[in-house]
């Protein structure tokens, strides 16, 4: 693609590998880097060398972490007795943001799907089965609400009602702040379904 | 719905044409080659953003080009509105409706369009799946909502597919198939249900007292034919699955479902798929069409776009005679001969001569 160097081409297939990112902002990013100074260069190499070996994943809750357990499985003040379970460490941080919610997580680290070759044993449910003891009363289901994220949700509520403790899942249907007008009909179905009586 | 106008650019064979349009009958003619079938496509990519052929965007790119683009304006009601498609070779096709970006979902909820021609005959005659793309296409523009179930049922049923390849359990997606597949099937038993008695009527009209009948065959067997709820197909297709438990595994593939349903047709007594003639299996499909025409003009609350490709080529002079007397119900329609149109038509109706990719009005 482009006349340059090895190693630009190689930062550039490297960039490209990346979510999200295609060949052009792949170069973009890499002649972005060439043009920076070698401090704010070096810095990010070694952010990304010092993120892979600090951080590892939380014995309990396989939140991302620096020490093991994690912040959140160590904090006194947190509900103990309910789990949100979400699937990846992105949906735990994000949650964790919402004020007046300072429960426990379970990260699954992905969810079913067979496409990808991802069945319930490469998911963390064995060991969030092995977590579960009288002093969890509720489990949130907090997956996607798209196909993999219900079948995934479906999975783990058969799974868990039989041993007595209270499972939900969170709601779906309008976002906050929506304008009802230019909601899609599907969405709109989705909340009609999702409807509550008001307290 | 009315089509006003359209520019196309680089589609098919058409390398760059404005065309416009008057409501009531608008007749292309033109010699076997020369872009007529071609046209109608491109009127049909503008309302919908999908070939009725099936047609993959990179084949509807003209020879030597590496884009396609088309634009027009339709007026819904008193609501007048331009659509624009375009494709890139290498990228994803772009729709926007009155310049803002649109989804193909939406195009399917704002705008509807109905089209018959001699590949239909492969609805009577050909595989099963063809019934089911006939049935999708046009249920999906009846209602968003079955378009939204169907495609969820198919990304599930892949998944199931896929572990069932793959020696995982399938289990925890069987659930959700069910409730999505039940809803695809209650959806099509209505539809179906619906489009018999209108077909029954068209087919009536043109093939002059010739019976035609269809019935919704689903691949969940159903213990009371008459209680079609989705809690009784919900039971049903649970039931059946149960059944295939072992052979699916077997096969590894998903055999029960919505994915596997048939429609039964019937012309003059007999099964339409063994007994029928090229005729009659025209006949039906341009009922069947005009039928589905009917049921979106009566729930949407507009007329679609009516698109007629060859009508008159497997029929004889009494079902054409009475095909045309049908054509006042239609708020506007295209249709296409590469022989001289009937004489009726042409004081009715607008002409235009298609020769090598370009278009003439010679009325």
């Amino acid at each position: 693609m482009f006349n340059s160097a090895g190693s630009v081409e190689r930062l550039i297939n490297q960039l490209a590998r990346l979510p999200g990112i295609g060949r052009k902002t792949a170069a973009r990013l890499a002649f972005h880097i060439l043009k920076s100074t070698r401090e704010e260069a070096f810095e990010l190499a070694d952010t990304i060398r010092e993120v892979k070996e600090k951080v590892g994943f939380c014995s309990i809750c396989y939140n991302i972490t620096e020490e093991d357990p994690c912040k959140i499985c160590r904090d006194p003040q947190r509900d103990r007795h309910t789990i949100c379970i979400v699937e990846d460490a992105s949906d735990a941080a994000a949650f964790d943001r919402v004020e007046g919610f300072k429960v426990l997580f379970h990260v699954l680290g992905g969810r079913l799907s067979p496409l990808d070759g991802i069945g319930p044993d490469d998911l963390k449910i064995r060991e969030l089965l092995n977590r579960l003891d009288d002093h969890v009363k509720e489990v949130i289901i907090a997956t996607n609400p798209n196909v993999e994220g219900e079948a995934t949700a479906l999975y783990l509520s058969r799974l868990l009602k039989p041993m007595g403790i209270r499972v939900t899942r969170i709601a779906r249907g309008l976002p906050v702040g929506a304008d009802l007008e230019y909601a899609d009909t599907v969405t709109l179905t989705k909340s009609l379904e999702g409807r509550q009586e008001i307290k | 719905m009315i089509i006003r106008n359209i520019e196309i650019n680089n589609f098919r064979n058409f390398a760059g044409l404005k065309a416009t349009f008057e409501p009531g009958a608008n007749i292309f003619f033109g010699d076997n080659g020369s872009g007529k079938t071609n046209f109608l496509e491109a009127l049909f990519v503008l309302c919908l953003g999908r070939s009725q052929l099936g047609a993959a965007d990179n084949v509807l790119v003209k020879q030597d080009s590496d884009y396609y683009r088309l634009e027009g304006e339709v007026a819904a009601g008193d609501n007048r509105h331009r659509i624009a498609v375009a494709y890139q070779k290498g990228s994803r096709r772009r729709l926007a409706v009155d310049g803002v970006t649109a989804r193909p979902a939406e195009l399917f909820e704002r705008f509807c369009a109905v089209s018959t021609g001699p590949e239909d005959s492969v609805i009577l005659s050909g595989p099963p799946g063809a019934r089911r793309m006939f049935l999708d296409m046009y249920l999906s523009q009846l209602s968003p909502r079955y378009l939204s179930e169907l495609t969820d049922y198919h990304r599930v049923l892949s998944q199931k597919n896929a572990a069932l390849k793959n020696e995982i359990d399938p289990a925890p997606f069987e659930p959700l198939l069910i409730s999505h597949g039940a809803r695809v099937m209650v959806q099509r038993g209505e539809f179906l249900n619906a489009l018999k008695e209108l077909s029954r009527q068209y087919h009536g009209e043109i093939a002059g007292g010739e019976k035609f009948t269809l019935k919704y065959e689903p691949s969940v067997s159903l213990s009371d034919e008459n209680n079609t709820g989705p809690g009784e197909i919900e039971l049903a297709f649970q039931r059946t699955l149960d059944e295939h438990y072992e052979k699916e595994a077997y096969l590894r593939t998903a055999i029960v479902g919505p994915h596997r349903d048939e429609i039964f047709f019937e012309i003059a007594g007999l099964p339409a798929r063994t007994y029928g003639s090229q005729g009659q299996w025209r006949t039906a499909a341009i009922a069947l069409k005009l039928g589905v025409y009917r049921l979106l003009k009566d729930r949407r609350g507009g007329a679609p776009l009516l698109l007629l490709d060859e009508i008159f080529a497997e029929l004889d002079s009494n079902r054409c005679d009475r095909l045309i007397e049908l054509f006042g119900e239609f708020s506007q329609l295209f249709l296409t001969t590469a022989t001289a149109p009937p004489p009726q038509l042409i004081t009715n109706g607008c002409c235009y001569k298609i020769v090598r990719g370009t278009v003439e009005n010679v009325s």
